[in-house]
């Protein structure tokens, strides 16, 4: 187990080096955007991370109710965590990416929107969790509940969106992009998720860590 | 009994209180009016601006009175001890639910009849059949309202913030419902300059309406599939 933890680590800190270079190095400058398009490496694939990790959510909060397993709820809690974390680096690469290209930091356009609504349902559903007066099995019932209408609605705020601004529409729709962009969105799709189940193994084990540690307290009495 | 004769139940109670207590639709209808106060000041009201503005202030008025109401749903049965006893009620969670939402959705439908001639009235909006469609707008937009509504209401009840939780739930929830709401009154008041007895069927409401209505029914479903879970104790 523990070489295996090891290995990861390993695996992870080589997949963002590699990913580093690719972005710096290995892929051409963009002709018209110049270096500020590099910040798609990263923009892009935490999206897409962002995406993952609210989808962690839905099945882990899902898996919670059929089973009430509390590390369902600890996997779904944490993949919000991350999610809103990933939405953050999302929103905030966006800005510095539209100012030299839109002109201004901020559009209403459908992608940006969707995200940022998106983002708010992840946020509650933290603040849910925070401020519940429940049990603990109650706040993680009442979370896992959230965590799946929170999912379902991510393709109704994308289409009510679309549907509200289409002729704002400035995210490309599809790209041409040289081979070495390519392979550079690849690596770096990759190192970012890989980089977010890492994140999420080791959260998981603090968390395993405080719980043994409260059991701990409450067997010898002390229950601070 | 039945899923309708219960859901029926636990309406006919909730209207009950309601008509003894009074305590919900008339300080909805009264905070209408005070939103709609609010926005004169920064806006214009009134004049041609009812097309550029109207829908968006019509429904923040809405919303944020809906909210006001929908934080009742379950805070009357905490103040009068009776959750348990609706657990132990021989009825479905499910039932409950929808006898929950029911209400609300009376309240909003009412708060909005009320609230729309005082809107009118202030807008110096000119009444008229192109008006029509506008109330299948607020039928629809009130149903995904109470529907979404009422389940947060439920789902804050537990937590420590209470009032303040449901709008953080609710907001982000039902945009989606909530941009084919104010985009379809959008294009009805943009009508607003028609004689009063023409009537024009404008093309782009029908999206928002399919919109309005795919929202209802999927929120309806999952709502009732995971109204047990928020209630359970």
């Amino acid at each position: 187990m523990r070489s295996f933890s090891i290995l990861f680590d390993a695996i992870v800190f080589g997949t963002i080096l590699l990913a580093l270079y690719a972005v710096f190095m290995y892929v051409p400058g963009e002709r018209q955007m110049g270096a500020v398009q590099r910040i798609f490496y990263f923009h892009v694939p935490a999206a897409m991370t962002a995406f993952l990790a609210y989808a962690f959510v839905f099945i882990a909060s899902i898996q919670y109710l059929r089973t009430k397993e509390v590390r369902w709820d600890m996997v779904a809690r944490i993949s919000a965590e991350l999610g809103v974390l990933f939405s953050i680096i999302v929103l905030m690469t966006g800005p510095l990416w539209a100012k030299p290209i839109w002109g201004v930091y901020w559009r209403w356009e459908p992608r940006l929107t969707s995200m940022l609504i998106t983002f708010t349902m992840y946020v509650a559903y933290l603040m849910l969790r925070s401020y519940s007066t429940s049990s603990q099995e109650g706040t993680s019932r009442i979370a896992a509940v959230m965590g799946i209408i929170a999912f379902i609605n991510v393709p109704f705020v994308y289409f009510s969106v679309q549907l509200w601004a289409p002729e704002q529409q400035l995210h490309p729709r599809s790209v041409e992009l040289e081979p070495q962009m390519v392979h550079a969105r690849y690596i770096c799709t990759v190192a970012v998720m890989i980089f977010f189940l890492y994140l999420l193994k080791r959260r998981l084990e603090q968390e395993k860590f405080a719980l043994r540690l409260e059991r701990l307290r409450t067997l010898i009495g002390n229950p601070s | 009994m039945s899923f309708a004769a219960d859901s029926i139940t636990i309406l006919q109670k909730d209207l009950r209180i309601e008509w003894r207590r009074k305590e919900r639709l008339t300080p909805m209808v009264f905070f209408v009016l005070l939103v709609l106060l609010v926005f004169n000041f920064s806006f214009e009201l009134g004049g041609p601006s009812v097309r550029n503005i109207g829908a968006g202030v019509l429904w923040s008025a809405f919303v944020f009175a809906s909210l006001l109401g929908l934080n009742r749903t379950f805070a009357v049965e905490r103040h009068n001890d009776t959750m348990d006893a609706l657990r132990l009620a021989p009825v479905s969670g499910a039932s409950l639910f929808a006898g929950k939402v029911a209400g609300n959705f009376l309240f909003l439908a009412a708060v909005e009849l009320i609230g729309l001639p005082i809107f009118a009235l202030f807008f110096n909006l000119a009444p008229g059949l192109y008006l029509l469609p506008l109330g299948v707008v607020l039928f629809l937009g009130s149903i995904c309202l109470a529907a979404v509504g009422t389940f947060f209401a439920a789902v804050s009840d537990q937590s420590r913030l209470q009032d303040l939780m449901l709008p953080l739930l609710v907001i982000p929830v039902v945009v989606p419902a909530l941009i084919s709401c104010v985009e379809a009154t959008d294009l009805v008041l943009a009508q607003s300059g028609l004689a009063m007895g023409t009537f024009k069927w404008v093309p782009g409401l029908w999206r928002h309406m399919q919109m309005l209505v795919v929202y209802a029914v999927v929120f309806m479903t999952i709502s009732l599939m995971l109204f047990d879970y928020v209630i359970e104790e």
